[in-house]
């Protein structure tokens, strides 16, 4: 988190990790395609030929609050073939939040679990502590054959403390609940570190319900969410 | 958090809030505000956001301007205006107001400035991901429905001509505010074109040298880590060979001892034995004797791979020292019932060496034939002339060939035969005994007094090895190095 009270700017840096191909720039691309443009910058994207990321995705989402600040969330993706990990580590420095998307089949297991492990090392190399920085897991290509049942999904889930939310990027199921998820446990971390409740009067629902205002949330989860946030605040 | 982020590495440029100049090529794109400017005939000037002029091109309004600025109020007033647009809020406030633009578009934020003098600019804020980077301003242009000077102009200006001013405001554009706000909208359009390729660039490019100082950086560390392996590894192995050395001594000592007693008894020096004591006596004495030979071997082995062993050269004569281990070997090969064969030149071999390390080499190629060669076969040694040898880059030297009918070495076993503790057979029933030390010692020997040792082989059919020496040693007295260690490239050469 940058927050800067001269000139009232708060910059929260989220990151999408995961192994090559588990779809980290379709989320990023349908985030796009679900925001409307005064509500974000152009989705800056660098692939290879062969649709690879080459250095990251980078999309920002800002609004104002009524304190007058402005809040920018960037959202990043890192390349996920093995050989740019110097690249992911670069890309990863001070993240607020992670969401990590893994792939469900069960072949690309090991992967998830090797990249798992690197999101954590190059944590730990850029002075990031894994116990402060939450994370999200989005168990993307639901709908391919040879997937985890909901069953092992659940498994996953009470093995750690990271929220496991299930997806199919590409046809946009899932994504926009991760979004949320990894934006919700930003703030928290954020509010905790510099009380944004208290300092900048922006609270978590508040905070949530800026950030989704112009992204179309119709037929996701995320309505129903919000609309539960704002019932607690009252 | 920023301030709380690691120390290591400077903050990346993703973390960093990116300028204007960053994003722009700042000459093509003053070509371009150049072109713009002279199609449309309005002068633009493009800020960053602290102010910076990152271009500016003038049309037509020079002589207006410099014939206003000649009055003391005219000046006063003028740079109030130009700093209005330049620094002031791009906002309805100061004297600002919202433009009278294309119908139904949206105006990204733009103002209209009035100047006291009647004409206009338009400024443009530089919008970029939320973010104002800066500010463009256009004019100032002459407003379509301006007539005579305003007296906000004559008043400040006693003494003005009219006509002279009214001839200079004549080279000003003339257009309506609306034209001039659609160019402007149109400037945006392609403004925001430049800086999303131009970020893009920026930034890539950007990851791209702190990905690689990063893993110059990982590198690094695992440099250090390697070399700090390779001082401990050797320290290591000094120390093997060092242990080595101290415990063949501390063998040595008490088995001397040992050869010497039995020796005595032997001799029926404290009184006869009868004729299986003598027997059981002899067998200690022979293996004591392997014995004390194994660990002289294996103490050369360590004092050579400790850098310890000097070589001191004499005038020697080859032919001796040839004949001196043959007659070591003997007894063995008489046993065995071996026919030795030695071919010496006709006249004495005389060259600089170190006498019993050359004797050791000798013995030991004579003992491995010996040891390798089944009952009934032939050893030969050969000893040639002092002669020009190809091998020393046709210096002087001579060849010692020992030659023998035994098992023979197979193809791909004939490289390791010198490396220290090697035997070809490794196996625990194997049929010959030894440490394996010999060759490895031949070899460092040779190799010590500038000379170089080969074998050919033939499973079955017997072994040939062959020693060139040079008559006079490049080096006398040197140190032999360890065998096969593979010394740093020097890093410092030049």
């Amino acid at each position: 988190m940058q927050l800067n009270h001269a000139q009232r700017e708060l910059t929260v840096k989220v990151v999408y990790y995961g192994p090559g191909l588990s779809g980290k720039t379709t989320n990023l691309q349908l985030i796009h395609a679900r925001t409307q443009s005064e509500g974000r910058g152009k989705l800056l994207t660098v692939e290879t030929h062969d649709d690879r990321t080459l250095f990251f995705d980078l999309l920002p989402v800002f609004f104002q609050t009524k304190g007058g600040y402005t809040v920018k969330v960037k959202l990043f993706t890192v390349p996920g073939q093995v050989i740019h990990n110097a690249t992911r580590r670069v890309v990863l420095q001070n993240a607020d939040a992670v969401a990590f998307i893994a792939d469900s089949r069960r072949a690309a297991n090991a992967d998830n679990n090797a990249y798992w492990a690197n999101l954590h090392e190059n944590m730990r190399e850029n002075g990031l502590d894994t116990a402060q920085v939450p994370i999200v897991i989005q168990f993307n290509k639901r709908d391919l054959p040879d997937t985890k049942t909901d069953q092992e999904l659940e498994e996953t889930r009470a093995r750690g403390k990271e929220p496991v939310i299930g997806a199919v990027a590409i046809r946009g199921e899932g994504v926009l609940e991760t979004l949320f998820a990894v934006i919700q446990l930003a703030y928290r971390k954020m509010d905790e570190q510099a009380g944004l409740a208290r300092n900048l009067g922006l609270s978590e629902s508040g905070f949530l319900d800026q950030v989704f205002a112009r992204i179309d949330t119709s037929g996701t989860q995320v309505e129903s969410w919000l609309e539960q946030l704002r019932k607690g605040d009252q | 958090m920023s301030t709380e982020g690691p120390t290591r590495s400077p903050e990346s440029v993703l973390q960093r809030r990116l300028a204007l100049g960053d994003l722009l090529d700042l000459q093509t794109f003053g070509e371009l505000v150049k072109g713009f400017a002279e199609l449309y005939k309005v002068g633009v000037k493009v800020f960053d956001e602290k102010g910076n002029r990152l271009a500016d091109i003038k049309v037509g309004n020079g002589d207006f301007c410099g014939y206003v600025f000649s009055f003391t109020e005219g000046r006063r007033c003028c740079t109030a205006t130009v700093a209005r647009v330049k620094e002031g809020p791009v906002a309805t406030v100061q004297a600002a107001r919202e433009p009278l633009g294309p119908p139904g578009v949206p105006l990204r934020g733009m103002v209209t400035v009035p100047c006291f003098t009647g004409l206009r600019y338009l400024v443009l804020p530089i919008l970029w991901e939320g973010d104002s980077l800066g500010r463009v301003v256009f004019g100032p242009f002459t407003p379509e429905d301006l007539g005579d000077l305003p007296t906000s102009l004559t008043d400040l200006t006693p003494g003005i001509d009219l006509a002279l001013a009214q001839g200079h405001l004549a080279k000003i554009r003339r257009a309506p505010e609306q034209t001039v706000a659609k160019v402007m909208l149109h400037f945006a359009q392609l403004l925001e074109a430049l800086v999303a390729a131009g970020q893009k660039t920026y930034l890539t490019s950007q990851v791209h040298i702190e990905a690689t100082l990063e893993s110059n950086r990982e590198l690094e560390g695992q440099n250090r880590k390697l070399e700090a392996m390779n001082v401990r590894l050797k320290e290591m192995d000094r120390l093997k060979s060092s242990f080595l050395a101290t415990v063949s001594h501390e063998l040595r000592t008490p088995l001397t001892s040992i050869i010497g007693y039995s020796e005595m008894l032997s001799e029926g020096l404290v009184g006869p034995m009868n004729v299986e004591q003598t027997d059981y006596v002899r067998t200690i004495m022979d293996k004591g004797d392997t014995l004390l030979k194994l660990i002289s071997s294996i103490l050369d082995i360590s004092q050579i791979e400790a850098g310890k062993v000097r070589l001191t050269f004499d005038g020697v004569l080859v032919s001796d020292v040839v004949t001196s281990a043959l007659s070591s070997v003997k007894p063995q090969a008489q046993k065995k019932g071996l026919v030795m064969d030695t071919k010496l030149p006709p006249r004495a071999v005389e060259a600089r060496a170190d006498r019993e390390k050359l004797r050791q080499v000798v013995v030991n190629l004579l003992s491995n034939a010996v040891k390798f060669t089944p009952k009934g076969g032939w050893v030969q040694v050969v000893l040639t002339d002092i002669q020009p040898q190809p091998e020393l880059g046709s210096a002087p030297g001579y060849r010692i060939v020992v030659q023998d009918s035994g098992v023979g070495i197979p193809p791909d076993q004939l490289d390791k035969v010198f490396q220290s503790f090697y035997q070809v057979d490794n196996s625990s029933t194997r049929e010959f005994g030894g440490a394996g030390l010999g060759l490895a010692i031949v070899k460092s020997y040779v190799e010590g007094h500038g000379g170089a040792v080969k074998v050919t082989s033939e499973v079955g059919r017997g072994s040939r090895f062959e020693v060139v020496l040079p008559a006079k040693p490049p080096t006398p007295g040197s140190v032999i190095s360890p065998p096969a260690s593979d010394g740093p490239i020097p890093v410092e050469r030049f």
